[in-house]
């Protein structure tokens, strides 16, 4: 269900009124949860056990983890023998399976019974990091299946067979449970990224354990972040979701505002954009240099309208349900370094790496060499989680040579100080289309051709719609705008009100039709 | 422990101006409310529409509801008689001049009294559509209602075949109910088409795009390729509000494709073969059904309606299949005996005045407006009120 769509309408018809009907009992999180599976639910219900899954294991993971010293914290020695108890018995219990029941389930069972047999040793220790230990092999275990599973087993196929070795991995498919489809679940990058937050944030004593397990769960697959964030952490949904949401006026007219600005966004400018970026990377060979860069310069706005788009309306329906979800976008393509850029797009999970993989790596703590390659690592593991491709990693790459390189000058005082702000602007702007080539393009081959001829092919006519040029044009002054010294002009309210319908008109006029969103994919 | 960030429960964080208050929400919504109620009256008097004696809707604007029901609101003569159809009615294979509006009009020596208001494709389930949704000003008047058989000679035909099926004038079929089985679009198509139907704004924006635009949406326009290899993009750098002419485009004056000129002019014995039809059942038939409640319909809205049953091209149909055919057609004529509806099931045309199973060429239509014009009955509905 995307929300640009009917059927969303008539789920928010439904969803809104009966929550706010509920607010004066304790129905109202069940009910959330409840229209949470629906939405999931309805673009496949069997994902619904995934998630399911890894709600209950990291609930539970949590709970025990609770129980274990640390800190002003005693052993609970009878809690952690029943659950060595229950997971030894269900790790014999699967195991059985595994060897009595179709062959089908085996390799599934096998990695269950590892888990609970992790399980029972982390209570056999009392020791909270082995529970740490199996919520991070769990997530990233469904996370790799699913995602990289497919393009591991072809590259560790292609090596043995340039090893001369007789060996060859099974299809990822073939490991399916009763014949189930392996399709990359929707949004499972964000799921598990959240839930993983929880428990290291628990280890780290950041977030307190969540008691109510409907309440976790809801934070789990709260439905409209559940498909592409923004990646939220525990004790900033979590506490939201104690209390009902105070009901105010502003929610209604603020979560309108973001659901407008992000149904624009998306139907009007990145659908739009797409359909010209498709036609120029479909066949690069077929076009010349301005067309391939263009196309480029499209497709960072294409994708910045997009996953914006589904950020703004996000946080516009939590809005509407009185939630606050986090600010994912921040004007990336106003940033005047790599670095401000990356404080600025797709901010929850550059910042789920920062406090994740960055600091715990070490950060900028342990020299320039270690700071260098953790900034490497980190975003080699960024490009990594948009996709089991080469051209993410290269992206990734990209992006962190331009970090290391441009670290030291953007701190400088000459570039502070004498370089002209639009210049640096420009500059980034170019830097990161030229990244995105490698992200967009099909394969690395047809990303080297793009490149290449970028800067050899001949100059013909581009043709792209100058209506698509002017919209971007108009959108990014826009925000030239808001963030200089004119901004006053965007706040007077005859303005405001204008370009609210301006953005329905256009809609209703020129609806470039709908697509799923780009970030659906990762 | 807990450290919740100062944006929890509070303000939300906003980077752009686009945040409205209630009051500018209100005005905002006041505004656009008017725009889009206003807009398509509005347009009604800014942009020529030419009809005249013999007009119909252009082919390439035969999904363009609005331009539809502003015909028959405003440039229909209450007193005139419309007939409603497929595009037996609108007329295949033949230029204005040779429909069979055109030779009743001819043959009564009137100019306009019987209007062509046939669609191209138009079956009883979207028939249905348009009369319920763009035909609302079909009240307290005389109606021809035309049914063609073709529907009824196979499950597919009916549309009640499982396997999808593209058909003509999705978005005038019932979305929900009844079901429709080859209809296979998502909700949200569905849901679409009904906010369409509803929102007078939302038809005329799809009258811009048919009219103007190719039927492509305004942004798709921009992107048209002319088909060349390689493609060549002829609209990239055109602005699209010029091409808004504010005049409805007509038919082209010399249609290649009909008319005794054209190649398609020409007898079914010429390619054709009988055929075997596997005819449906009525009771359980989805186009009868609703042709039914058309009928239904109309005469709840006052109409005072004469049904056309055929000529399907008999000559057409092989021998094993014509019994069925025959009982199928016996008994939509005693169900329309039954209840008491004014009919004629003109007798089957001689073969070389047919173009294929149900579409007269020229002729054909002069000697059916000649047998319409001779029917007692039709006459006397003729002479009624």
């Amino acid at each position: 269900m995307l929300f640009h769509t009917w059927p969303f309408l008539v789920f928010m018809l439904i969803v809104l009124p009966v929550f706010y009907s509920l607010r004066h009992t304790r129905w109202w999180i069940p009910w959330l949860m409840a229209a949470s599976y629906f939405f999931y639910g309805w673009w496949n219900p069997y994902y619904l056990l995934l998630v399911f899954y890894s709600t209950v294991l990291d609930f539970f993971l949590v709970a025990l983890m609770d129980q274990c010293p640390s800190e002003g914290k005693k052993v609970d020695d009878a809690v952690l023998k029943r659950a060595f108890l229950a997971s030894t018995a269900a790790a014999v219990v699967i195991l059985a399976v595994a060897c009595l029941g179709p062959p089908t389930l085996r390799p599934s069972m096998v990695g269950l019974a590892l888990i609970f047999l992790l399980m029972a040793w982390g209570a056999f220790k009392g020791n909270r990091r082995i529970w740490l230990l199996i919520s991070l092999v769990n997530n990233l275990a469904l996370l790799l299946f699913f995602k990289y599973g497919h393009f591991a087993v072809e590259n560790l196929n292609a090596l043995f067979v340039w090893l001369h070795a007789a060996w060859k991995l099974p299809e990822p498919s073939t490991l399916m449970p009763f014949g189930f489809p392996y399709v990359l679940p929707v949004g499972i990058s964000f799921f598990t990224f959240q839930s993983l937050s929880y428990t290291i944030d628990f280890y780290f004593g950041n977030v307190e354990r969540e008691r109510n397990f409907l309440r976790f769960a809801t934070f789990v697959c709260f439905f409209p972040q559940l498909m592409a964030g923004p990646i939220e952490r525990a004790r900033q949904l979590l506490p939201q979701l104690r209390e009902f949401p105070p009901i105010r006026l502003q929610n209604f007219t603020d979560g309108l505002s973001l659901f407008l600005v992000g149904l624009f966004k998306k139907l009007a400018v990145a659908n739009y954009l797409a359909f010209y970026v498709e036609r120029v990377y479909d066949n690069p060979k077929a076009f010349g240099a301005p067309a391939l860069m263009l196309a480029t310069f499209a497709f960072a706005w294409q994708i910045f309208f997009d996953f914006s788009g589904y950020t703004d309306m996000a946080r516009g329906v939590a809005r509407l349900l009185g939630f606050n979800l986090i600010l994912n976008f921040n004007n990336p393509y106003l940033a005047t370094g790599l670095g401000d850029f990356w404080t600025r797009w797709h901010i929850s999970l550059s910042t789920w790496f920062r406090d994740y993989v960055y600091i715990p790596l070490g950060g900028n703590q342990r020299g320039v060499f270690n700071t260098y390659r953790n900034l490497l690592f980190t975003f080699l593991l960024s490009g990594l989680w948009h996709g089991a491709a080469w051209t993410f990693l290269i992206w990734g790459a990209l992006h962190a040579l331009g970090v290391m390189a441009t670290r030291e000058l953007e701190r400088s005082t000459f570039y502070r100080d004498q370089v002209p702000r639009l210049l640096k602007q420009l500059g980034v702007f170019a830097f990161v289309c030229f990244a995105w080539v490698f992200f967009r393009a099909e394969s690395l081959d047809d990303a080297r051709l793009i490149v290449r001829r970028i800067f050899t092919a001949v100059w013909s006519d581009p043709q792209i719609p100058a209506l698509m040029l002017g919209l971007v044009a108009l959108i990014w002054l826009y925000q030239f705008m808001y963030e200089s010294k004119y901004r006053g002009i965007l706040q007077a309210g005859f303005v405001r009100v204008g370009l609210a319908v301006f953005m329905v008109l256009y809609l209703f006029l020129f609806s470039a039709g709908g697509g799923a969103f780009i970030y659906f994919q990762f | 422990m807990d450290k919740p960030l100062s944006s929890a429960i509070g303000e939300i964080k906003i980077v752009n101006e686009v945040r409205l208050n209630v009051r500018q929400w209100a005005l905002a919504l006041g505004f656009i409310l008017l725009v889009v109620l206003l807009t398509p009256r509005f347009w009604k008097g800014v942009e020529r529409f030419d009809t005249g004696p013999d007009y119909r809707i252009p082919y390439d604007l035969s999904k363009d509801y609005w331009l539809y029901q502003r015909r028959m609101e405003d440039k229909v003569d209450p007193h005139s008689i419309v007939m409603l159809g497929d595009s037996v009615i609108w007329g295949e294979y033949v230029l204005p001049d040779g429909t069979w509006s055109h030779f009743l009009n001819e043959q009564t020596g009137q100019v306009a009294k019987f209007v062509n208001g046939g669609v191209n494709g138009l079956f009883p389930l979207a028939l249905e559509g348009l009369v319920d949704y763009y035909g609302r000003s079909l009240r307290n008047r005389k109606v021809i209602l035309h049914f063609n058989l073709l529907w009824l000679s196979s499950p597919k035909a009916d549309l009640r075949v499982d396997k999808e099926e593209n058909f003509n004038h999705t978005r005038l079929v019932p979305q929900f109910f009844p079901r429709i089985p080859c209809y296979k679009a998502d909700a949200n198509t569905r849901l679409g088409i009904l906010w369409e139907r509803k929102v007078d704004f939302c038809a005329w924006v799809n009258h811009l795009q048919d009219a103007y635009f190719g039927q492509k949406s305004i942004l798709n326009w921009t992107l048209e390729d002319d088909g060349g290899d390689p493609p060549r993009y002829p609209n990239s750098y055109k602005n699209p509000l010029a091409q808004i002419t504010f005049r409805v485009p007509g038919a082209p004056r010399d249609d290649p494709q009909r008319g005794s000129k054209s190649p398609r002019h020409k007898p079914w014995s010429a390619s054709g073969a009988a055929t075997q039809f596997e005819w449906v059942d009525l009771d359980g038939s989805l186009q009868w059904g609703a042709f039914r409640r058309v009928l239904q319909t109309l005469r709840e809205r006052g109409d005072d309606v004469f049904v056309i049953l055929g000529p399907f091209n008999e000559h057409m149909v092989a021998e094993e299949s014509r019994a069925p055919y025959r009982k199928l057609r016996d008994g939509i004529t005693a169900w329309l005996k039954e209840n008491k509806l004014p009919h004629l099931a003109p007798g089957t045309l001689p073969s070389q005045l047919y173009a294929d199973a149900s579409h007269p060429l020229t002729e054909g239509y002069a000697l059916l407006a000649r047998q319409l014009l001779e029917s007692k009955d039709f006459q006397r509905w003729l002479l009624q009120r």
